[in-house]
């Protein structure tokens, strides 16, 4: 597969998971809708990171850094709701 | 005897742009980290007020703002892709694809401040719009400035500057703009969509 049509498949999988995460937010406000809209927020900061910015060849560290932060920042999300639930 | 070992082939790991472009999209994450991290700390002190001011925001605008912006990122990463096969014109025009999209995000980022400043929901107006402010605020001025890169990235292509083995400065620039794009894929939920 060329790298011009991988692009364009991570492009489509973005596009189907920005969909899903709004139909999850409205389908309702439970903490684990919550984690599946976060979840497909994780899902589309991969396919940037691994995807857009080529990480996924790119040296470990650089790249467990780049895909730490969305996981942190998911993981401190659901922390903070799960307090106030 | 011979010990001869046949030599393990192991993957080059490479990291695009310049080393200077990653230490500086490490401070920026680290910036909005903080910023996110308030607004999620914030609204799980006010859970009715973030759930009544989200009432108040367009998902499907957050939906348009998002498509456009990850649209423009491929039309970016697409451009980058042609110039390291030799074709800087044709990156030329994809960059300018990409800023086109991304200008779509600012007209219609624009449209949503225009509509809640006029209905007296400014940044003073309560904790859930001061921090929306701030931190869509943050993150749209880093979209002008990536406005600006784009556009002058597809100028620098368009003249041929950048090729297969000159595209350094071309990557930065580009992953510059995926770092904005990887900021919005967690606003989006944070501010649009979670309740």
């Amino acid at each position: 597969m060329s790298a011009s049509t991988t692009l364009m498949f991570c492009w489509l999988a973005l596009a189907v998971l920005s969909v899903t995460s709004v139909q999850l937010g409205n389908a309702g406000a439970t903490l684990l809708m919550a984690g599946a809209v976060l979840l497909a927020a994780l899902g589309k900061a991969w396919l940037i990171a691994d995807g857009f910015m080529e990480l996924r060849h790119a040296p470990r560290m650089w790249r467990w850094l780049l895909l730490g932060w969305p996981v942190a920042m998911a993981a401190g999300v659901l922390l903070t709701l799960q307090f106030s639930s | 005897m011979s010990t001869s070992l046949e030599p393990v082939a192991s993957p080059v790991r490479h990291l695009p742009g310049d080393l200077a472009m990653w230490f500086f999209i490490l401070a920026e994450l680290t910036v909005f980290a903080l910023l996110i991290l308030t607004f999620a700390v914030a609204q799980a002190l006010q859970p009715q007020l973030f759930h009544d001011g989200r009432q108040l925001l367009d998902s499907s605008t957050g939906l348009a703002l998002t498509l456009s912006l990850l649209t423009s990122g491929l039309f970016a990463a697409l451009a980058q892709e042609q110039v390291r096969q030799a074709r800087p014109r044709r990156g030329a025009w994809l960059l300018l694809a990409a800023l086109l999209s991304a200008s779509v995000y600012v007209l219609l980022k624009l449209g949503e401040y225009s509509h809640l400043a006029g209905a007296g929901l400014g940044m003073e107006h309560n904790t859930f719009f001061t921090l929306y402010w701030i931190l869509t605020g943050f993150h749209f001025v880093h979209v002008l400035l990536g406005l600006f890169i784009l556009g002058w990235l597809a100028e620098r292509c368009r003249r041929r500057v950048y090729g297969p083995g000159n595209c350094s400065a071309l990557e930065s620039g580009v992953l510059y703009w995926h770092m904005v794009d990887l900021v919005w894929v967690l606003l989006f939920p944070l501010v649009y969509v979670l309740n």
